[in-house]
């Protein structure tokens, strides 16, 4: 009996391990083909196109890998997708046109709803709309601090970071930027975050305990209209999504200086680096791509094509 | 009460240097006149942006409101308590305005006349293209496209870049109304005034006429940052329009030499 019971919690265990292994893939948004192109991350090669419906652009992972979810603007919905079999498990209606959004450690997730100036907290599992927090004009990126306290969501038009307390779900304090600020990312430690500024062609470093400035930093010429950034894994430097300039801009993480710009696509958006930091890949939206690059060289090592205006990237690893 | 909430402003000012870039410390209230036809669609777009203005305010504790005051009645108002006047008058009754105010930005939300860009009255700010301007944005694209006729125009209800689809989208849903020449100028110089109060803590005239001068980096949601000429005319991206629909933004690519936005219109005074 008691060797039964054993097998069968080891038999659960292996179950519940072998669900959630990452599949490696690369998923990606593309805004315009209503669809998700789906990245073996080994080939670097489209091995599936998945039909999502109308305007898919924000894309992320449970914390555990074993679901992939896809904000469908159009349709105002998410809709879960199963990254191993790539079948859509279900869909939840999250909101007016929801855009960005950021998976919480806890599996909720956080959405930007631009046309309502508002940002809402759904569990995924249900569906189940949690909390409803008012924050600026057009509001658009969302980022999640890696210990879960804080999250930070900018408005376009009203030039802030929103700083949000997840416990309560309550603004904690609302800290004023460049023009038109796009998106966010946390250090791990949740004390520094970095935002992107697109009309003003800016990147901030904002300590996340005073709300203060420490650095802003310009990501060059003016066709530089800054969107994703990400943070390499010693954080020592920033990748930013350079927009028109057609590259991504490399930052020193400390002094916001450019260390170098990677030319990739054309009117480049998203961004996501690989858990052990060695890959970088962007969205180039007019060119219909996927840029791989290699961060150790800091060079495109392949292009990838994909649907129609790639907007959103994330890796299953 | 002038005096009082100058007396406010400081303290917020002092308390805004210990408690750094986070918001003024204590309540604001911003005032706006405006001068005009009340059916004017900029005023609608001077609402518009008030309650934009708003909304950001209520995370920084600023509150901003506006008074419409009817041209009969402009010469006898006190204006002493207004961070900026907008205005959709004629030519004559806009210098005279202008003048009597010296140290407070008069905006033009809808005189196109060239006369009162090169005259460089020292507070006027033109949001409207100057007739030049569409002149000028309409000849790039008879270059590029000979024989083709087009209007052009400060901003197009069907306009989506830069976020301009959102902008549309809240005026229409407002005022049930799509979004014009008048209304987005109306909306822009309340935008950039609020922004002014918000980044810089501007909150005297004469400070705020300066700053919008010399100092704004203004995004209109025609994806350019813009500021002002010599002349007090905004720079900006004019919309190319046939049968209804944009068919380019001039400056045009390809045709205007840089810098490209002084490509439309006069730059330079008459002196």
């Amino acid at each position: 009996m008691k060797f039964y019971l054993a097998s069968v919690i080891f038999f659960a265990f292996v179950c519940n391990t072998v669900s959630a292994a990452p599949t490696g893939r690369i998923f990606v948004t593309n805004e315009r083909g209503d669809s998700v192109s789906v990245i073996n991350g080994t080939s670097l090669a489209v091995e599936a196109t998945i039909d999502v419906g109308e305007r898919p652009r924000g894309i992320g992972l449970s914390p555990d890998g074993s679901e992939l979810y896809v904000a469908v603007s159009e349709e105002n919905k998410i809709k879960v997708i199963d990254p191993a079999s790539l079948k859509i498990l279900r869909e939840f209606e999250a909101g007016s046109d929801p855009e960005t959004f950021a998976v919480h450690p806890n599996g909720n997730i956080y959405i930007s709803n631009e046309d309502d100036a508002k940002a809402s907290v759904f569990d995924p599992k249900t569906g189940e709309q949690i909390a409803e927090i008012h924050v600026g004009l057009e509001p658009e990126g969302v980022a999640i601090s890696p210990d879960g306290k804080r999250v930070i969501v900018t408005s376009e038009s009203t030039n802030m970071l929103h700083v949000i307390k997840a416990s309560d779900n309550t603004i904690e304090k609302n800290i004023l930027v460049g023009s038109r600020p796009r998106a966010a990312t946390f250090t791990q430690s949740g004390d520094i975050a970095f935002a992107t500024a697109e009309i003003s062609g800016e990147v901030v470093k904002v300590d996340m305990n005073t709300g203060e400035i420490l650095k802003t930093g310009s990501t060059g010429d003016s066709k530089s209209k800054p969107k994703d950034v990400v943070l390499n894994k010693d954080e020592s430097v920033i990748y930013v999504a350079g927009g028109r300039a057609n590259k991504v801009v490399v930052m020193d993480a400390e002094t916001l200086e450019i260390i170098t710009g990677i030319p990739v696509g054309k009117r480049v958006w998203g961004l996501a680096i690989s858990k052990n930091g060695e890959q970088v890949f962007s969205t180039d939206g007019v060119s219909g791509t996927v840029s791989v690059i290699n961060t150790s060289k800091n060079e495109v090592i392949k292009t990838v094509e994909v649907g129609k205006f790639p907007w959103g990237v994330v890796i299953n690893d | 009460m002038l005096k009082n909430y100058i007396v406010k402003i400081k303290t917020a000012f002092i308390t805004m240097l210990l408690a750094s870039n986070i918001a003024f410390a204590e309540d604001v209230e911003v005032k706006f006149a405006y001068i005009g036809q009340k059916d004017n669609s900029a005023l609608l777009g001077a609402q518009q942006g008030l309650s934009e203005a708003n909304l950001q305010g209520q995370f920084l504790n600023q509150k901003y409101d506006l008074d419409i005051i009817s041209i009969e009645d402009a010469g006898t108002h006190d204006f002493s308590n207004y961070i900026a006047v907008l205005s959709t008058v004629d030519t004559d009754t806009y210098t005279n305005f202008a003048d009597t105010l010296p140290n407070v930005a008069v905006f033009n939300l809808s005189i196109k006349d060239d006369g009162l860009r090169t005259a460089c009255i020292k507070n006027a700010l033109h949001i409207i293209p100057s007739n030049t301007m569409e002149t000028d944005a309409k000849n790039q694209w008879q270059k590029k496209k000979p024989g083709s006729i087009v209007n052009a125009q400060a901003w197009h209800p069907d306009f989506v870049k830069f976020a301009a689809r959102d902008l549309n989208k809240r005026f229409k849903k407002s005022h049930k109304i799509s979004m014009d020449d008048n209304s987005w100028a109306g909306w822009a110089a309340v935008k950039m005034t609020s922004d002014a109060v918000a980044r810089a803590k501007i909150s005297d005239p004469a400070k705020m006429l300066h700053y919008l001068k010399t100092e704004i980096a203004f995004d209109g949601q025609k994806g350019i940052v813009m500021n002002f000429r010599e002349t007090g005319q905004l720079r900006q991206p004019i919309l190319l329009v046939e049968d209804n629909k944009i068919v380019a933004e001039a400056p045009v690519r390809g045709i205007a030499k840089p810098p490209t936005l002084d490509s439309l219109g006069i730059l330079t005074c008459e002196k």
